[in-house]
Order: C-alpha cells, then sequence, then structure tokens
C-alpha cells in the first residue's frame, strides 16, 4: 500500500505534538526553578548608620525587583576591618550567587576578595572600592569628585588664603583616600592647609578633634569634614563652642542631624550621595552577573550640593528625608 | 505523465483546509481574548484607580473641614486679630483643640495656626513688630505682599512640640500666596514639614487664608504622607504592577519607586499621562510594554495612576495558548487520521479498479473485477464488467467467425474439387481424342481450364450472380459435352439480379446433384433449368431437372441432412459415387447457413418420376457482406 507516506505524517504530528509538550514543561519546570531565589550576600561598612539604610533600602528594593534573596551585614563600625574580613570569607564559603561588598579597607579585603573571585563568585563594590582587579562591577561616587565639591564649596565661603582644616575618616579606606585627595586639590595652594584628622567615623573622635582645632587655631575660617559622623561631630563642636558664624563647615553625607545643621546654617554645604541609588544598582548588576550579562565595570552614581537654599526642593526632600517605613 | 494520487491531493487537500481553519479561528478567539482580558483588566483597574481617588478625596475632604472648622472658629479669629495680645489661656485653649484633633486622628500629622506678623500691604516690617528679632523680618518688606509669619507666633496641635525657629513661610509656601488669597483651599504635592524643631515628616497641607477685619493668618492641616504611602503601597497589580500619583504639573506625590524616577533609573510617561486627563494608555517604558490606568481628582487635581504589565496580564492566558495550541495539535492530528481513512476509503476500491483494468490493458480479460464498496466507484465496477463480459463474448465470437470463415474457404475448396468431375470430364475427353473428335475435345478441355480458372480463383469468396452464371454455362458446356442430347439446359435470369452477390460455387454443386441425381438416371433426354427471381429482398435461385425425381422418404432423408448441416462439418469423405450427394448439398445448405443465417438455405420438392426442384434461397445483396 501506498499510503504509508500519510501514516508517516501522522506519526510526525504526533511527535511534534509531543516535542512541543515537552518544551513547554521544560519551559515550565525552568520557570518553576527560578521560584527558587537565587542568593545575594551583602556586605556593608557599618550598621545604625542613616546612610548605609538608605543603601540598604535600594539593595531590598531591587531584590524584590529583580527577584533575588538578599542578605545584608555589617561590622557594628567601619573601623572593625578584622569582622568584615571574617564576614567576607564566611560568605565566600557559604558560595552565594554573588557578593555585594562595601570595603572598609582598600587593602586588608583584597585577599578574601580573590578568593570570592577564584571561586567564581561575582563581586560588585559598593561605595568603597579595593585594591584590585576582582570587583566585576564598581558602584558609587566618584568620592574625588566629591571631595573636589566639598572643597570648592568651602572656598566659595571662606576667603582665600585662610587657615582651612580636612577632617577625613579612615585611612586606609579607598572614599576618605578619594576626598581627601579631591579637597586637596582645591584648597591647596589657596588656603593654608592644616594637617589632616582621621576620625574613624566616630562622631564622639570628631568632636573632640574638631574641639582641639578650633581651640588650638582661632585663625580657623572653615572645615571641610569628610564623612557623616566626621560632620556631625565636628557641627556639635561649633555649636558647643559658639564658633558657627566664624567657622565655615562644609562636608560630605546627610542624616538628620546633619541636615538640622544645615537648616540652622551651621553646616554650610553638604555633597549628598545617592546611597538609595547606588544599594539599587549594586543589586542590578549582581542580577545581570549572576545572569552571564556584562553590565558597566563602574558606575558614578553622582553627587548633590545641598545648602540651607536647596534642601526643600522637591527633587532632594526624597534624597535627604527618609520616608518613614521606607519609600 | 506524473498523475497526483487521488489519496495524497485529497490528504493535502483535507490538511491544508483543516490547518487553516484551525489557525484562523485560533488566531482570532485568542484576538478576541486578549481583548477580553485587556478589557476586563481595564475595568478593574479603573474601579480601583478610582476608588483610591475617592479614599483620598476623602481624606482630603476631612481636612478641609478641620481648616474650615479653624477658620470659622471664634477663639482661632480672636487669636489672628491680636496674637501677641492674646492672653495665655487663649492660646491653650486653642492649642488644646488643635491637639484633640490630632488625638483623636492619627491620618493628621499636625494642624498649624499662622498669622501674619501684619497685613502685608498695611505697612512696612519693623516698627511695629516690637523689636522681637527673628529670621523672616530681614526681607520682610522686600517682597511685596509676601505673606511673613513669625515662628514665635505660630500655634501647632503638636503637644509639647517646638516651633522651628528656621521655619520659613515665605519660602515654604510663598509659591501659593496668590492661590490662598481668594480664600480657596490649597492642596500641596506631598514634600517635607519643618514646622517644629527636630521633626522633618513627610506630608501633605491643605492650606486656607483667613482673614479677620484687621489681620490675616493661614490655616494648615497636614496630613501624614505614610496614609497615601500605604493606601498605594497596599495596592499591586499582577506581580509588579504599582500605583503612583502626580498633581497637576507632573510632579510625583507618591510613586513606589520614586528615588529611581529622580534618579534617571526608572522612567515614567508622566507627558503622555497628562495628555490623557484620565483613561487608559497602553505604552512601552523601559523596554516593557505596559497599560497605564490614570483617572483625575477634581478635590486634589491630582492623577491616580496605575501600572499594569502586559506580561502579567497574560501570565495566565500563557496556560490557555498552551491548551489551545495542544488541543490544535491534537485535532490536526484527528483530523489527519480521519482524512487519510476517507481518502483511502474513497482511492482504494479506485485503485483496485485501476490495477484490474491495467491487467486488462495487459491482454487479460477473463477477470472478474470485485471492489469492496458500495458507491460509484462499484457502479463502474460493474460497468466495466459488463464491458468486459461483452469483449470477452465479442473476442469468442471473432474467433468463433475467424474458424467459420476458415471452414467457409475449405468448404468451397472442396466444393471446387471435386475429383470424379475432373475424371470424368478427362475420361471424355481421352474418348473424344480417341474418336477424333478433335475440335469437341478441344472445346472441352478449353471449358474444363475455363471452369477450373474460375472456381480455383482465390479472389473473393462473394462474386456477382453473373459471374456464378458464367461458372455454371462453363460447368454445363462439359457436362453436355459428355452427356451429348441427354442433358439439355436453360438459363432465365432477370437482368436486374446479374449484379447481385453471392458465395461463389453455390449453385453449381446443386446442378451437378440435378445432373448427377436427376438426369443421369433417366431414359432420354433431361433437362436441367436454372432460374433466378427477386422476392422481398431475397433472391431465389431454382435448380430443376426432368429427371428420376425422389420418393418420398428419400426426398425426407435429404431434408433431414439438410437441416443439419453442422453434423458433417468436418467429415471430409469423399463422396461417394451414387451415393445421395449430401456431402456436396450440406456443403451447400452450411455455406449458405453460415453466410447468410438462418432463413436462407436450400430447399427441395420432388415427385419420383416427374422430377426434382432445388430453392437456393439467399438474401438479394447489391454489396458483399463484411
Amino acid at each position: 500500500m501506498r499510503g504509508r507516506p500519510f501514516l508517516l505524517i501522522a506519526a510526525a504530528a504526533i511527535l511534534a505534538a509531543l516535542g512541543l509538550t515537552l518544551a513547554y514543561h521544560h519551559g515550565g519546570l525552568a520557570a518553576g526553578a527560578r521560584a527558587e531565589r537565587k542568593k545575594v550576600d551583602v556586605i556593608f561598612k557599618m550598621t545604625d548608620n542613616s546612610f548605609w539604610r538608605s543603601v540598604a533600602d535600594g539593595v531590598e528594593t531591587a531584590a524584590k525587583d529583580f527577584d533575588l534573596d538578599v542578605t545584608i551585614e555589617a561590622p557594628k563600625d567601619e573601623t572593625m576591618i578584622n569582622a568584615q574580613i571574617a564576614m567576607l570569607r564566611a560568605a565566600v564559603a557559604d558560595k552565594p550567587a554573588a557578593i555585594i561588598l562595601a570595603a572598609s579597607d582598600y587593602r586588608l579585603l583584597v585577599p578574601s576578595a580573590h578568593e570570592a573571585k577564584e571561586r567564581g563568585i561575582p563581586l560588585v563594590c559598593v561605595d568603597s572600592f579595593i585594591e584590585s582587579d576582582d570587583a566585576d562591577v564598581k558602584i558609587g561616587t566618584d568620592n574625588v569628585e566629591a571631595g573636589k565639591r566639598c572643597g570648592e564649596a568651602l572656598a566659595r565661603i571662606v576667603p582665600p588664603g585662610s587657615e582651612v582644616a580636612i577632617m577625613s575618616y579612615v585611612k586606609g579606606s579607598s572614599t576618605a583616600m578619594g576626598r581627601e585627595a579631591g579637597a586637596r586639590s582645591v584648597l591647596e595652594g589657596t588656603m593654608s592647609l592644616l594637617g589632616t584628622e582621621y576620625s574613624g567615623s566616630e562622631s564622639k573622635t570628631a568632636f573632640q578633634q574638631a574641639e582641639a582645632l578650633l581651640m588650638q587655631h582661632p585663625n580657623l575660617r572653615g572645615i571641610a569634614a569628610l564623612n557623616q559622623p566626621t560632620v556631625e561631630g565636628a557641627a556639635r563642636a561649633l555649636v558647643a563652642l559658639g564658633c558657627s558664624g566664624r567657622v565655615a563647615l562644609v562636608g560630605v553625607d546627610n542624616s538628620f542631624e546633619i541636615l538640622k545643621y544645615v537648616e540652622r546654617g551651621v553646616i554650610r554645604d553638604t555633597i549628598v550621595q545617592k546611597p538609595f541609588t547606588m544599594g539599587y544598582l549594586a543589586v542590578k548588576s549582581a542580577r545581570e552577573l549572576i545572569d552571564g550579562g556584562h553590565p558597566p565595570r563602574y558606575i558614578n552614581t553622582g553627587s548633590v550640593d545641598v545648602s540651607r537654599d536647596n534642601m526643600f526642593q522637591s527633587e532632594n526632600q526624597k534624597l535627604l528625608f527618609p520616608v518613614a517605613g521606607g519609600s | 505523465m506524473r498523475i497526483r494520487r487521488i489519496q495524497s491531493s485529497l490528504i493535502q487537500s483535507f490538511a491544508v483546509l483543516i490547518v487553516f481553519t484551525i489557525v484562523l479561528l485560533g488566531a482570532v478567539s485568542i484576538y478576541f481574548f486578549k481583548k477580553t482580558i485587556v478589557g476586563i483588566a481595564e475595568q478593574n483597574t479603573m474601579q480601583l484607580v478610582s476608588q483610591l481617588n475617592r479614599v483620598i478625596d476623602t481624606y482630603i475632604a476631612y481636612m478641609d473641614d478641620i481648616a474650615l472648622v479653624l477658620v470659622n472658629n471664634a477663639d482661632v479669629r480672636a487669636y489672628i486679630d491680636s496674637p501677641r495680645a492674646s492672653p495665655p489661656p487663649l492660646r491653650l485653649r486653642i492649642e488644646q483643640f488643635l491637639g484633640s484633633v490630632t488625638t483623636v486622628r492619627k491620618d493628621i500629622d499636625g494642624i498649624f495656626l499662622l498669622p501674619q506678623a501684619r497685613s502685608g500691604v498695611a505697612a512696612p516690617a519693623g516698627p511695629a513688630s516690637g523689636g522681637t528679632e527673628s529670621g523672616g523680618t530681614e526681607s520682610g518688606g522686600t517682597e511685596s505682599g509676601g505673606p511673613d509669619v513669625r515662628s514665635s507666633l505660630i500655634l501647632a496641635a503638636a503637644p509639647g512640640g517646638v516651633i522651628n525657629p528656621d521655619f520659613d513661610f515665605r519660602e515654604r509656601y510663598g509659591a501659593y500666596a496668590d492661590e490662598l488669597e481668594s480664600g480657596k483651599a490649597i492642596v500641596t504635592s506631598a514634600h517635607v514639614e519643618n514646622v517644629l524643631d527636630d521633626r522633618y515628616t513627610w506630608v501633605i497641607s491643605l492650606l486656607r487664608k483667613l482673614k479677620t477685619g484687621r489681620r490675616e493668618g493661614y490655616v494648615m492641616v497636614d496630613l501624614n504622607y505614610a496614609i497615601i504611602k500605604d493606601l498605594c503601597r497596599d495596592i499591586r497589580l499582577g506581580t509588579s504592577g504599582y500605583v503612583f500619583i502626580i498633581d497637576r504639573s507632573g510632579d510625583i506625590v507618591y510613586h513606589p519607586l520614586q528615588q529611581l524616577v529622580y534618579g534617571g533609573l526608572k522612567s515614567e510617561d508622566i507627558a503622555g499621562i497628562l495628555r490623557l486627563r484620565g483613561g487608559y494608555l497602553a505604552d512601552k517604558v523601559d523596554g516593557r510594554e505596559l497599560l497605564y490606568t490614570a483617572a483625575d481628582s477634581s478635590q486634589t487635581g491630582w492623577t491616580v495612576v496605575a501600572v499594569s504589565y502586559m506580561d502579567e496580564l497574560f501570565a495566565g492566558f500563557k496556560d490557555a495558548e498552551y491548551s489551545f495550541l495542544m488541543l490544535a495539535l491534537f485535532c490536526i492530528f484527528v483530523a489527519i487520521v480521519v482524512a487519510s481513512l476517507i481518502s483511502m476509503r474513497i482511492s482504494k476500491p479506485i485503485e483496485s479498479l485501476r490495477r484490474s483494468m491495467q491487467q486488462v490493458e495487459g491482454g487479460v480479460f477473463d477477470i472478474e473485477i470485485s471492489v469492496n464498496c458500495s458507491n460509484e466507484v462499484s457502479q463502474l465496477a460493474y460497468d466495466c464488467n459488463i464491458a468486459l463480459k461483452t469483449v470477452r463474448e465479442l473476442i469468442l465470437q471473432n474467433r468463433k467467425d475467424g474458424e467459420l470463415k476458415r471452414v467457409l474457404e475449405l468448404r468451397a475448396l472442396q466444393a471446387q474439387i471435386n475429383p470424379h468431375f475432373l475424371y470424368n470430364t478427362l475420361d471424355s475427353i481421352i474418348w473424344m481424342i480417341e474418336l477424333d473428335e478433335r475440335a469437341q475435345a478441344i472445346d472441352v478441355t478449353s471449358a474444363l481450364a475455363k471452369f477450373f480458372r474460375l472456381g480455383i480463383n482465390r479472389g473473393s469468396e462473394i462474386i456477382a450472380v453473373r459471374t456464378e452464371l458464367e461458372y455454371l454455362g462453363t460447368y454445363l458446356s462439359i457436362q453436355k459435352a459428355r452427356y451429348k442430347s441427354k442433358l439439355d439446359y436453360e438459363f432465365a435470369f432477370p437482368p436486374e439480379m446479374l449484379e447481385l452477390k453471392l458465395l461463389k460455387l453455390l449453385v453449381q454443386p446443386v446442378v451437378e446433384n440435378a445432373i448427377y441425381h436427376g438426369i443421369k438416371n433417366k431414359d432420354g433426354p433431361g433437362l436441367v433449368q436454372v432460374r433466378g427471381l427477386l422476392s422481398d429482398g431475397a433472391m431465389l435461385i431454382s435448380v430443376s431437372d426432368n429427371g428420376v425425381g425422389m420418393n418420398p422418404e428419400r426426398l425426407e432423408a435429404v431434408r433431414q441432412e439438410l437441416s443439419h448441416p453442422e453434423a458433417a462439418e468436418l467429415e471430409l469423405v469423399e463422396e461417394r459415387p451414387g451415393g445421395s450427394g449430401g456431402v456436396g448439398l450440406r456443403n451447400v445448405q452450411e455455406r449458405i447457413r453460415l453466410y447468410a443465417g438462418e432463413g436462407f438455405g436450400l430447399s427441395f420438392e420432388s415427385e419420383l418420376g416427374q422430377g426434382t426442384v432445388a430453392w437456393i434461397r439467399l438474401p438479394a445483396l447489391s454489396e458483399a457482406q463484411p
């Protein structure tokens, strides 16, 4: 019988149907597997700080958007570098889908980060970077630029040749180095620059250092404080010694306290980073790396000059004042 | 020639038809299904958005109620009239009243009474204010008509709350001054409130201007922004759909990802939504297809916008699509199987018929075509069978005819070679030569030669009557030479008969018979008369003699023999001398029957001593029968 070809067609139709069914179910399984969310370990510099809370907010928002399971941890404060190294090691041993790190030290975290790299764990550095190429993506404020803007703000307020001081925080941190370099590039030469202080990101230390500066240098006309606790400590010292009219304080970062001082005119200008954006983009990049994509290797999230004049402008309000319970 | 097989044509057409139908139906139903889904989604979302708008409007209306109560409150008006001169109990009463409202209503974040330092137009700032140093005074006079609110005079609901000395009404709300002048309530967008010291809260403010006869001031009611946020945040459209709110100018009042929007990491088609002024907008934002559902609120001037992602709208649709695909494949499969079966049923009988006919083409006729079906094809097969049967019969007939023709030829040959006639004639010739009758011998010999030439002529079996008569004349002239006066003969034929056709050598054997059995044994002269006549389309040739005749028994015997000419068909026995002469006559009879069929033939009449008449009845044909 020569009708065989038609039986073949019928057989082909069945096979096609089966194939499609399989393909569909396979797709269904793949989609099901995605439901088991990839784990991303996030290690920050410190807990209990408005800047890092904003970064965490961005991370958590993005985790929802990009379907990732994030765990955020951090040492109690920024100087506990060993604790952070231990956390990074534990994370590497845990082998998550990706690690997001804000390095407290530019050099000391390199070996552990390298280990992550060797184990094939994608690494995203946020805010503060490390002295190696092990990070797949670096996201943060251009700290040299932030420092420069800070210096420029001070230079706008105080006359040239005035005595000014730079108050930094952790000596080995990449952000601190960048900001200091930026501020120096503006102030060195035009101003009489005193030696740099390091507060260790402790507002108490900063207060004491600022108090000492103010008392030892009666001609001091300006202070550039390079991170949040340092700005806060310096502002408190200015208020405590009643020098806010005489000494202009400019800073980097914001907090409720800093904004209060900005409103009161104690802090003349502060360079505000975009922590929420940093956190969000860090997770977005992690997702792309997990999916085998190639996100940009470096993202500058930018910064904004905030002074009493523009702090209540609608585009700045959301950046400066956290909405209770997250946005 | 390549022939397309019926079965494949059928299946192909079926398949194309079925696939086309299913695909068309599928496409149309999917289209309408999608349209319905989008329609339902639009309706539901619009309901949701409108409801959200109503809830927000309710809050705003409530805030306005509070503001109106305050504007018309006697204590409040008294305070605005002379804020500085107001006795502490009045201030306390107002503060308690404001506080009671905020305690009951958690959604109200704060209520503030903001008296203007003086009527903006009245007098220049400074002297009347009584020398209190405040941030507002220094620029008070320069901005004409700018409301100048002194922090120290603000009354707040917040119990024990300290008024922020750095609060600057002009800076924060100065933009609304002109609108407020009309006495209308103004609703701000979401913003940070900084009236109270050490407190930055996200609120939505409603302001009203309060004018007493002497002075002016403002009433401000702050709605906790968290209320709006929670209202919107609780709304989930699909997995990742959400709701956001923009104000009249397109500024964001609420957006779950406001920071991303400001940071440029996320975009919304704000311009498109503002143009829409309520309704639906299918859009593609950040590479994702979505549906905006927007509703405007008259109370606030805000637009509540719902974002539904198309891929999520159709998430459940994927399953339906899958089921449909499976169903379609199954239908196509079943259809192909059914089409195969049907086409097989149709084409199989045709195929078997064709194969049978191929056999026939090959020369095999003795087959019976049998087809297992009961439709037109079986009728065709039946007709073919009948045709085949006819063909078979024709072939048989043809073969039979061929055989008969050969027999006829053989018989004619037999008829013409009558050896006795030859011997007798040769004997006669010898006698004539011996008797020295040379002239006669020559005549007879030449007649004999002519006789054989005519008889053996291998031309047509069918000849004209004239030729037969010529032949007969030759024959009789030879016999006459032998029998001399004992034999006489006569021909009588109508002239129209001479050109008619008949089988050759039909008449001669009958004449021979008349001579040998009639005249020869008779004493005295004999006469053979050969006559022809036409009657009713038939040709009658009679051979009569006046010889001895036959008695009835013999006549009957002759008739019997002639009625069964076939019996002697292949008897090639020689005619015995003195026999009945039956072989020659039977030969004649048989040839007539073969040639002309029943109703024609040879018959005899005879009377003993009187003579015999032989009748040859033939069809009167002017042309040879094929």
